[in-house]
Parts: structure tokens; sequence; C-alpha cells
């Protein structure tokens, strides 16, 4: 979920959030610590901070320019779709079909 | 007995491997080949090994016979490399690391590419002449650490090669370098300047010529002069222009002349594999060392 920010607004900056359900916080905790260690490519005008509340990975951008904030969340969801993928095909049965290789 | 998976994949080349206290249980990989005359862009190397890294992934085990409670731990390649490749096999190193319960190992690709060479080849204590598209660079181990020596200033010796392919349009497949070594071998006419016209024909099979003899001669020289600053009697020749067995054949010359023993592997270790990171993964352990998920991240340098 996008919000528009408001509050929290430091002059000029776009700000960009995101929820992610997991079954527990077992798997938010793994996605967090799999996500976070890389620093961004560009090191100027973005910077996120990732987090884990219970069950839900949370997100939060900050970004000079809608440029480099889309390339940024955009590649954030590759890897995040990259996780879950792995955590489906080689984790427990939690998130695996009886059918697949775990 | 310590099994270890090596993850890597920090250029066009996506490889995961299986090594069991120095036997390789499987290395299955994938390249990325791009059309003639155009190289690799980062973002499309990554989304290549995206596309592929899971299937690799579960082959090698397949090939193996083992089941994940089997491994003892996950090697990947730290660096150096492209960034967003890197980031990308990062990712599953990390994520099935913790969903199995095993140790990370962030890995040095250059001493994977020498652990892999010294296993294969059994040679003690070499001096080491890394050379592929990434790298160039004169090895030597002192001091319980591997040292540079020697190195390009510019770019690697396999970039060169791989740049004047482009140019000339020589498929990518299955890489430049081994083109233009075919090409190379019907090369009869050493010339001096790289510039060949018969007539209204060219010849490009000369200036490839010159090209190899000329770098490879170059690459003898500063590895000789290495084993005459170390003492050394061993060399050993590793990454994707080690393949080459024109350079090959010209470092054997050399170390004849100083009655020196050469050392290489084939294509199966000389270009980026899996193993070869299991390998360098495994001596880590074996000294204690792991790496921790906050300081997992990746290197390009």
């Amino acid at each position: 979920m996008a919000t528009g920010g408001d509050s929290n607004l430091e002059a000029g900056k776009l700000e960009f959030s995101l929820d992610v359900p997991f079954p527990s916080s077992h798997e938010a905790l793994i996605a967090l610590r799999s996500l976070s260690p890389d620093q961004e490519p560009r090191r100027g005008g973005i910077s996120k901070q990732l987090s884990v509340s219970g069950s839900t990975l949370s997100v939060r951008w900050s970004a000079d320019e809608a440029r480099i904030l889309r390339v940024s969340v955009s590649s954030f969801l590759d890897h995040l779709s990259l996780v879950i993928e792995t955590m489906e095909m080689f984790g427990p049965s939690l998130l695996c079909d009886a059918a697949q290789v775990c | 007995m310590t099994v270890v998976i090596g993850f890597e994949g920090s250029a066009n080349k996506i490889g995961v491997g299986i090594i069991r206290d120095g036997e390789v249980l499987s290395n299955p990989r994938r390249t990325y080949i791009t059309p003639p005359g155009q190289g690799f862009m980062p973002s499309d190397t990554a989304r290549h090994h995206r596309a592929v890294i899971l299937t690799v992934l579960k082959e090698a085990l397949e090939e193996a016979g083992l089941k994940p409670a089997d491994i003892d731990c996950v090697a990947y390649t730290k660096g150096p490399g492209m960034g967003a490749p890197l980031v990308t096999v990062a990712i599953v190193a990390r994520t099935v690391a913790q969903l199995w319960g095993k140790p990370l190992l962030g890995v040095n690709h250059c001493i994977g590419h020498i652990e892999m060479g010294r296993l294969i080849t059994k040679a003690s204590n070499p001096t080491v002449l890394y050379v592929s598209g990434g790298n160039t660079q004169v090895i030597a181990y002192s001091e319980r650490r591997y040292r540079i020596f020697g190195e390009t200033i510019d770019i690697a010796v396999g970039n060169c090669l791989d740049r004047f392919a482009r140019v000339i349009k020589i498929s990518n497949d299955p890489s430049p370098g081994y083109n233009i070594e075919q090409m190379a071998k019907t090369g009869t006419q050493y010339v001096e300047l790289p510039y060949t016209v018969k007539g209204m024909d060219v010849s490009f099979s000369g200036i490839l010529s010159y090209i190899e003899e000329t770098v490879f001669a170059m690459l003898v020289e500063i590895t000789e002069r290495a084993m005459a600053h170390c003492s050394s009697q061993e060399v050993l020749i590793v990454g994707g222009v080690g393949c080459n067995l024109r350079l090959q054949e010209m470092m054997g010359v050399m170390c004849e002349e100083r009655g020196a023993k050469l050392f290489a592997t084939d294509d199966r270790f000389c270009i980026d594999n899996g193993a070869m990171i299991a390998q360098a993964g495994w001596e880590m352990f074996q000294s204690g060392q792991v790496t921790e998920l906050e300081d997992s991240w990746i290197t390009q340098r």
C-alpha cells in the first residue's frame, strides 16, 4: 500500500511505504535479513528503512526525485519476489504445497 | 565431513556447486550470452540470473543426491563483480542459509578461482596468474595472505579480447574468447601492425593471432618476474582466459626454461562456477570464519 505521505515529509522529499504480510514473524524476519544488507546502488537522493512488526515487513523510502524512487521500489519488489519464491521452493512445508520439492 | 554449497553470479555466468571435503558433487552452470557485437549489462545479467537461479539450485541438489539438511554451510560470492547480479545471487544465498539454519560464508571471487585451481591441480604453493574478463593479476601467497604482485593498470586481458570480438562481431556463444582462440588457430601470418588487407578482402585471423601473441607474451613476462621475486617453481593459471591453450603453451615454454611446473584446469573450473565458491567457503569454514547476515552486503570491488 502506498501512502501519499504528509506529516512526516521533509521539505521536498517523496515518501513511499510498503507493507508486506508474511505467514509468521519467522518468514518476515528472514525476508528482512535477506533484503537489508546491501546498500542502494545509487548513494545520493534515496534512502530506505526496513523493519518487521509481528509478521509484517515494512519498508519506508525517502527520495529526492520520482525517477530515483521508482527505480529503487521496482528493484526492491523484484528482490522481494525472489525471496518469496525461494521460500516457497526451499522452505519448510508452511509455504510449500505437498507436491513441490522442499 | 563438511558439505558446502557455493553460489556464483558475479558476471554473466550463474553457477551453484556442492563440494564435500574436496570432492565436487555437482556444479551446474548457465551463461547469459548476448548477440554478437554486444557486451552484457548489469541489469540484463541480473534478470537472467534471477530467472534461472532457483532451477540451477534445484539441479545442484538433485545431481549431488542431497537434501538441504545434508548441507553444512552456504557460501556465496561477496565480490568483486557487477552489483546487480551479485545482489540477486546473495539474496538467494542469504534466504536459503536462514531457511536451512546454516552459517553463511561471503567469499572473494578471485580466491574462489585460486582455491579451485589448487584443489584440482594439487599445486602446493604456486605463483598464480588470474586472467578473466574482469580480472588480470599475478598473485602469490606470502605471510598468510594472497598478495597481488602485478596486475593490469587498466582493463583485464579478457575484457580486451571480448571488446575486440565485439568490434568484429564474433559470436559470444559459448564465449567470445573461445571463438577468438579458434579463429586465431587458423592464422599463419604474425603481423607487426594489426592491419591486414588483401586486395578487396580483409583478413582477421592474422589480427587475432597478433593480439593473442602480444597480450599473452605480456602476461608470461609479468608472471616470470613474480616467480623470480618469490623464488617460486610453480605456476597456476586460473580464470576464463586460462582455458586458452595458446596461453598455456606459451607459459609452458617459460616454465620449462626455468625448470618450473605449470598447472591449469579445464573449462569446467577455469570459467566461473559455483563449486569454486563452495571450495573457498570450505577453507573459510575450516578456519572458523563465518559471515554474519548484517555484514553479508555485496561489493563491486
